[in-house]
């Protein structure tokens, strides 16, 4: 492993042959499960980002290669084999913020420098799942709650807000399937 | 022939021996061609007056031809060739922006596990792995927006606008504003102004 790259957290668990570089790596990371993030064998996140909550967990399987891109994980992020992802793209498990006009103002509270350890209300949080043998693009966006099947292909720029069956091949914002006629 | 340093440079990098520009272009800084690997003659041209600003990128696989129009300014874009991506005269290319004419990734998921492995074999990108480049055209007088995406196969028509974030997927008839992922024709611009 070149010297360069980041020390993991003692909840990281690495396997054989895989890396992770880039200096943000775990700059956001801090899942406190017992391991918060798991990668399999020959995987490599280069520069990828790795923005996990306290509760937050990743699962990245063998021989991916994940670019540039950020993953936001305060429940579970889980992505297969041979999994590609481009950079720019953000992947993400929660809303960030509650919907509710009232809960926000209590999360505004919480954040600000005033909070004193003020508990943010819950945030909706559902698993992202990403299946073996998928290609995400540079610049899109996988939101919250949505399973990507096996082998789809899902094009530079998407926008990602339901599932993506196996094999489909998507684009646009939100992403829908491309027609057999616009793919020649 | 200008001198392949550049003297304000903060990078330690010089411009290719393939790259055409001269004393009325503009370049930045030279981390833009730290993934050129063309080796395509004059795979890069400048147009009179035509500037490159910083966090421009030229991703050049070995074959790939790149033309940039008279006073045409790229601020801030990532290129993305295999073979070949022609910007018009004029045209305004914001930040942020991609152009990509090959995704580099094969369709079907057997190939790609393979294209993959690969990468990672190579601990560097497998560039043109059997999938096809299909050119785009900006044509004379485009403006795009910051954040778009222009895929594979794009034309854009002269004196068009794309709107900032856009998606481009399918080509864009000349003096048309389009927006949106994927973007749609929204206006028509009259060509008389």
């Amino acid at each position: 492993m070149p010297s360069n790259d980041p020390q993991p957290p003692v909840n990281v668990r690495l396997g054989q042959d895989s890396r992770i570089s880039g200096p943000d790596a775990f700059k956001r990371y801090f899942s406190q499960r017992e391991i918060g993030l798991s990668v399999g064998e020959r995987s490599w996140a280069d520069g990828t980002r790795f923005a996990v909550g306290l509760d937050g967990v990743v699962v990245i399987g063998s021989d991916c290669y994940l670019n540039d891109c950020v993953l936001l994980a305060e429940l579970e992020i889980r992505i297969g084999d041979h999994v590609m992802i481009g950079w720019n793209t953000t992947v993400s498990d929660s809303d960030f913020h509650p919907i509710a006009p009232a809960e926000r103002i209590q999360d505004a509270i919480a954040l600000s420098p005033l909070s004193k350890g003020t508990p943010r209300p819950s945030i909706a949080r559902k698993p992202v799942i990403i299946g073996d043998d998928v290609f995400i693009g540079p610049a899109c966006t996988i939101l919250k709650g949505v399973s990507i099947g096996a082998g789809a292909f899902v094009e530079p720029g998407s926008v990602v807000t339901r599932d993506v069956p196996a094999g489909a091949h998507v684009r646009g914002n939100p992403a829908a399937i491309v027609s057999a006629d616009e793919t020649a | 022939m200008p001198d392949r340093t550049l003297a304000h440079d903060w990078y330690d990098g010089v411009i290719p021996d393939n790259v055409v520009f001269d004393d009325t272009n503009f370049i930045e800084t030279s981390y833009s061609f730290r993934r050129f690997r063309s080796r395509a003659k004059d795979a890069l041209k400048l147009g009179r007056g035509a500037a490159i600003y910083s966090n421009s990128g030229f991703d050049l696989g070995p074959d790939a031809r790149v033309e940039i129009g008279d006073f045409a300014m790229v601020n801030g874009a990532e290129i993305v060739c295999d073979e070949s991506i022609r910007i018009g005269d004029y045209a305004l290319i914001s930040w942020n922006v991609l152009l990509i004419d090959n995704c580099r990734a094969p369709r079907s998921a057997a190939q790609r596990r393979a294209y993959v492995a690969a990468i990672l074999r190579n601990n560097s990108r497998a560039i043109g792995f059997q999938t096809r480049a299909r050119p785009i055209v900006i044509g004379a007088n485009v403006w795009i927006g910051h954040d778009c995406v222009v895929l594979p196969g794009v034309t854009i028509g002269q004196g068009s606008i794309v709107g900032a974030r856009s998606v481009v997927v399918e080509s864009v008839p000349e003096f048309a504003v389009a927006a949106g992922n994927p973007a749609r024709v929204i206006r028509r611009l009259g060509d008389a102004h």
